[in-house]
């Protein structure tokens, strides 16, 4: 039999409390869109519903110090819509535009996409390439996790049974170009096969910088490391983009399922990791 | 076109969509009875298994809990499925379908009990408390594997349940003549109707005991197979059908009555059952996958010699309709060319799959894929045009079919085809990664039952003493224009407007016997039924009108409620000779003729098929068209993207031309679902995709926009001269896609969805090549 | 089990009720008699049961009814009525955009708020914006045919 509770905390010391009483039986709910399917679907049959929706404390778009800083609870349209966003990471805004469908994206959060550890949050390779942290509160304080250390295995965060996230932070890139590409089943909504996020920093076609982070092809979304020194320093073009990317391949472990073989993945990593560059660098059609 | 009719043909107005956009119309979930019991399925979560323990006593003793059924409680659980015309090649049928399964589970989502209580939470509590043991039995999957002698039998000793062939002149002398030959494996997925609304509905037991069930009914004659379970006499349970959230041959099997005829008969209350989005994956038939072998010759000046094909489907772990989709795919497996020595044989092999049933389409897309492939390959191979290929050997009105049936009326295929391709207009340019391409495909499908069937339908007219009219027919409206088409018909006929014709439908104590909603039947049939009930009325008020005027009948018109003479009826020497509707309606009623009618209109009936051979007609007729299509395939990740869309069919003669474009609009669009991205997955029995984020139809970004090309023969069997679009629009969507994917990247598609993977890997190849 | 008083406006009318904590938007408007609001899926994978709150279309199973309260719910029946039409729902109707009609409401809020949005949009952002809403009868044809028709029309609200 279902038992659930339902708390709404007015304010982010309820919150906190509640969560640090309760560990995990808290159940987070800003959107909901997760949540709500593990209920309906029977997987997840108590706890107390802790509904952060409208929590003032979690939202908020806002730039500080360098830094984009977005609210737990800020959906995915608020950011999308946001004036700060438009004007200081419109790579962000862009990127959103292939997450889910538009009714989601009323309703989903950031927070609520990585909060689960699934190697398919469209977010995670964005998050990753930006560099962003994750900010944990608990009852005992605040803790920045730098993003590359948020994803501990499939399915779990670095956040603690305690903790709830309440802020993005995204430094604001001076320089340089993001692509986001997500390869799904479908051009309307569908889980990505594989997702891919590039921020090149270039000097014409020579990399300064890049940073490389991929969605689907390991039990966490990654940053390509190898693949990023290999890219670092070269003079590209449309022959050695596709030949360097080919070095993503050594750096994942897809696994088949039923959206796609592991090769598959595998080799259309590598495809997709050179359209994006090649993007960076204006020079897709 | 359709200039001497005041309604038929025109865009004439649906007669529910304003009730549709306001949110008034009642669909089978919204309805709800007082003392309403809620009721869940217990299912299987084994593919192959035998049942050692089940124990309901937990869920019975749980408070609220009502009533708890197995096997054992249902009065007759179990049913021999006969197939008419089954071949004794074969032997006889010896699948017996069970309600509810006894000792045995052959399939993942089987059902195995019943539970009715006071609310839904609890019924699923209930659930959770059966106990059930299972022991394992050998499995099989693979169709192919499970018609060899050693693999592990379904129901009795032979998991082929059925064998069509056609054998037309001489195979092995069509090939010799042949200068170009094609042969090819393709593979069709097992697709998923994903009507948007669940099946659900509503039953209870009436002051007459009679046992009703309201639901969504693609074919409100079930109540016989719900009297048959409950062993009760067919007049007491009556079957009240819905407006249905779609249809598509999902609604068409039994889904919801039977369980909701045993909950109400067993518990004596009311009683609801709608399935879950969950249910509806794992508990109702998907399209037969196919297996399709096919071998095809051509003279070099473009002249089809040959044609052989071998089909094998996969009947999942019942049988339902698969021996007759299989003999709609054998019928149709040669597309409509004429082709002098053909050869097909055809199996439908039982597996611990679902199983597999009706889906629009029913047996002529799977084998359109695969003919519309192998004519595209033989135009190129020939290196010729592939229209002009076609056109060569496009079947013609008088022509023989391979199963030796005349075509009656016509088949304007070279016209569907040229518009179809005309209508893409001008080609777009692609990229280094992007490339272009183009492809058309043209494809036949009969409407109507086929003719062994026996088919009837009737409906019943009248006119109302103020002249207006009512029409009483059983059929079901799927959301296609069922009644509309009804109503059109009728006020063409009786000169009314559309407001003035009323449809009482679905009911089947109610409404005169009309059939199914398949088969693209309906307008075909009940079109009919109610353009005679409607013409007979129509003589009853003429004649009358005859005899009060003085007035040969023949020279009266109908007309906007009056009765004038045919000629000059605006001339005032006339005037004195005109009859208002109402008046002629009382002179019927003063001498007891009442102006009403109950017409039965028959197919043409032929005897049923008695061996695995089909060489006799099957079908009343065919509709005939093309599809094409523009896409855009990215050679790095495979993906497709549909630039471009065409569907053009000769539908004889519109009733409501909006409808006839939304019957070709979504036909395509499913087609295009089944060709893309559609797979129902079962990995060893267990489906993977059955919700509607795994399941992937076609959302409004998938599609481009679709023109539609209706063409007007006027040279159907239904009304007015009308053809059938339901099904024949769906059939050449899949090919005409590959066969554009074909263009753009040289490289042909054999199994159906074109996956992004699936072009990827066939690219690959070419490329190692 | 907890039940939890909760009172939401819909349609601009107030509406309480003892729900479970669990009780989702679409749970909540069809026990309340508000069955214009279709249960396709529960899920968030159909759209069908898209309601307006506070001016964005979401899928009512997505959210909790407890979520709501000082929100404005609005369903398909706040749109029009009989004798008079909004005119998106006049735009289905004249398009024949409806078929079996199962996923329309849910696809006019979507394309309501959608137009509230972005008064003239083109085919592409229509698309775009009903791509949560599944129809598997029309192709969608006629459903983009009608919204790009309201929003030529440029009289939209």
């Amino acid at each position: 039999m279902k038992n659930f509770k339902y708390f709404r905390p007015k304010n982010l010391d309820e919150l906190l409390a509640i969560k640090n009483e309760l560990k995990e039986e808290a159940r987070l709910l800003a959107g909901g869109s997760n949540l709500l399917v593990y209920i309906k679907e029977g997987s997840l049959k108590s706890g107390t519903l802790v509904d952060i929706g409208s929590l003032a404390a979690l939202k908020g778009i806002r730039e500080k110090d360098g830094y984009l800083e977005i609210g737990a609870a800020e959906t995915i349209i608020d950011i999308m819509a946001s004036p700060v966003v438009s004007e200081k990471l419109p790579f962000l805004r862009e990127s959103l535009r292939v997450f889910a469908n538009p009714l989601i994206r009323n309703i989903s959060t950031v927070a609520g996409n990585i909060a689960e550890g699934s190697p398919i949050a469209d977010t995670a390779p964005l998050l990753l390439v930006l560099n962003s942290e994750v900010v944990a509160a608990s009852i005992t304080g605040r803790r920045n996790i730098p993003i590359d250390d948020f994803f501990i295995s499939l399915g779990k965060t670095e956040i603690k049974a305690n903790e709830v996230i309440i802020t993005i932070r995204i430094p604001i890139p001076e320089t340089g170009r993001g692509k986001f590409v997500k390869l799904g089943l479908r051009k309307g909504t569908s889980c990505s096969v594989v997702s891919v996020a590039v921020w090149l920093i270039a000097n014409g076609r020579g990399v300064e910088d890049i940073r490389i982070a991929l969605g689907g092809v390991a039990p966490l979304p990654l940053r390509a490391v190898k693949t990023e020194a290999l890219f670092r320093g070269k003079i590209l073009n449309e022959h050695n983009i596709g030949e360097l990317a080919l070095e993503v391949t050594n750096e994942i472990t897809p696994i088949t399922d039923v959206r796609g073989g592991a090769a598959y993945r595998s080799e259309v990593s590598a495809a997709l990791l050179s359209k994006a560059v090649r993007e960076c660098l204006g020079m897709e059609e | 076109m359709s200039e001497q009719y005041r309604i038929i043909g025109k865009r004439i107005g649906g007669l529910d969509e304003k009730d549709k956009v306001l949110g008034n119309v009642i669909f089978a979930e919204d309805y709800t009875l007082p003392g309403m019991l809620h009721a869940r399925v217990f299912r299987s979560t084994r593919a192959s298994a035998l049942i050692k323990r089940l124990d309901l006593t937990r869920a019975k003793a749980l408070d609220g809990v009502v009533c708890v059924l197995s096997a054992e409680d249902v009065p007759n659980n179990e049913s021999v499925k006969n197939v008419v015309g089954q071949t004794t090649e074969v032997g006889l049928l010896e699948a017996t379908n069970q309600v509810l399964a006894r000792d045995r589970v052959r399939f993942y989502g089987e059902a195995i009990a019943l539970v009715a209580a006071e609310n839904l939470d609890i019924a699923e509590e209930a659930l959770e408390l059966i106990e059930i043991e299972y022991e394992d039995l050998p499995a099989i999957f693979d169709p192919l594997e499970a018609r060899k002698p050693g693999a592990p039998k379904i129901h009795g000793d032979n998991n082929i349940i059925s064998a069509w062939k056609i054998r037309k002149g001489d195979i092995e002398k069509g090939f010799a003549q042949a200068d170009v030959i094609v042969e090819k494996s393709y593979r069709t997925p097992r697709q998923e109707h994903a009507h948007i609304e669940p099946e659900s509905g509503v039953s209870w037991i009436d002051d007459m005991g009679v046992v009703n069930i309201r639901y969504a009914a693609q074919v409100i004659e079930h109540y016989r197979d719900v009297a048959a379970v409950l062993g009760l006499p067919d007049s007491r349970v009556r079957v009240i059908g819905t407006i249905i959230g779609g249809g598509f041959g999902g609604k068409e099997d039994i889904t919801v009555e039977i369980f909701l005829g045993l909950l109400a008969w067993k518990s004596g209350r009311p009683v609801k059952l709608t399935y879950t989005r969950e249910e509806m994956g794992f508990a109702r038939h998907k399209r037969p996958p196919y297996y399709l072998h096919y071998k095809t010759g051509a003279t070099k000046d473009g002249k089809l010699t040959a044609m052989e094909a071998k089909l094998v489907s996969d009947a999942g772990a019942y049988v339902y309709l698969s021996p007759w989709i299989l003999i709609y795919s054998t019928v149709h497996a040669t597309g409509p060319y004429f082709i002098p020595n053909v050869k097909v044989d055809a199996n439908s092999v039982l597996t611990n799959n679902i199983m597999t049933s009706a889906f629009r389409g029913f047996g002529g897309m799977e084998v359109a894929f695969a003919y519309e492939s192998q004519m595209d390959e033989l135009a190129r191979k020939l290196t010729m045009d592939p229209l002009e290929f076609r056109k060569k050997n496009f079947l013609k009105k008088g022509d023989e079919t391979a199963n030796f049936q005349t075509i009656t009326s016509e088949a304007l295929l070279p016209e569907a085809a040229s518009k179809a391709l005309a209508a893409l207009g001008g080609k777009g340019k692609g990229s280094k990664h992007k490339k272009v391409g183009r492809g058309f495909a043209c494809s036949w499908q009969s409407y109507g039952r086929m003719t062994y069937l026996h088919d009837t339908s009737n409906a019943w007219v009248n006119l109302e003493m103020d002249g207006s009219s009512v029409v009483r027919s059983g059929i079901p409206d799927l959301g296609g224009g069922q009644r509309e088409s009804l109503r059109a018909i009728v006020a063409e006929i009786l000169g009314l407007k559309l407001d003035e014709v009323h449809v009482i439908s679905t009911d089947s104590q109610v409404t005169p016997p009309a059939g199914t909603v398949t088969a693209t039947r309906a307008l075909y049939m009940s079109g009919n039924a109610a353009r005679l009930a409607a013409e007979n009325v129509r003589k009853i008020i003429l004649d009358q009108a005859s005899a009060m005027v003085g007035v040969a009948p023949e020279k009266l018109k109908l007309k906007s409620k009056q009765v004038y003479l045919a000629e000059n009826q605006a001339g005032p020497e006339n005037q004195a000779k005109k009859l208002s509707l109402v008046e002629v309606i009382k002179s019927c009623a003063a001498q007891g003729k009442i102006p009403q009618s109950l017409a039965t209109f028959k197919a043409p009936f032929t005897e049923p098929i008695t061996t695995d051979l089909i060489r006799d007609p099957v079908f009343a007729d065919f509709t005939f068209g093309a599809q094409a299509a523009e896409v855009e395939v990215d050679t790095e990740t495979g993906e497709v993207k549909l630039l471009k869309y065409s569907t053009a069919y000769d539908i004889g003669q519109a009733i409501n031309l909006n409808r006839v474009e939304g019957q070709m609009e979504g036909g395509a669009a499913q087609g295009i679902g089944f060709g893309l991205m559609e797979d129902y997955i079962e990995e060893e029995g267990i489906p993977l995709t059955w919700n509607l984020h795994e399941y992937l139809v076609p959302t409004s970004k998938d599609l481009p926009d679709i023109e539609t090309v209706v063409l007007e023969s006027r040279s159907g069997k239904g009304p007015f001269g009308a053809k059938g679009i339901g099904e024949p629009a769906i059939t050449a969507a899949a090919p005409a896609v590959i066969n554009a994917i074909r263009d753009a990247i040289g490289v042909r598609i054999y199994h159906v969805p074109a996956t992004a993977e699936r072009i990827f890997r066939a690219l690959k190849g070419k490329r190692e090549k | 089990m907890e039940l939890y008083e909760v009172d939401l406006m819909v349609n601009n009318r107030a509406v309480s009720a003892r729900i479970k904590a669990e009780t989702t938007l679409l749970d909540f408007l069809r026990e309340n008699n508000f069955i214009e609001v279709k249960r396709g899926c529960s899920k968030g994978d159909c759209g069908a049961c898209t309601v307006i709150i506070d001016g964005r279309p979401v899928p009512s199973c997505m959210t909790l009814a407890l979520q709501c309260p000082g929100k404005k719910i609005y369903t398909v029946k706040s749109l029009g009525s009989w004798d008079k039409l909004h005119p998106l729902q006049q735009a289905f109707v004249d398009h024949e955009a409806v078929q079996c009609g199962f996923c329309t409401p849910g696809m006019l809020m979507t394309a309501k708020a959608f137009l509230s949005d972005q008064p003239h949009p083109s085919r592409e952002e229509i698309r775009e914006a009903i791509s949560g809403n599944l129809c598997r009868c029309t192709g969608y044809q006629k459903i983009v045919d009608a919204i790009e028709s309201v929003g030529k029309g440029g009289e939209y609200e």
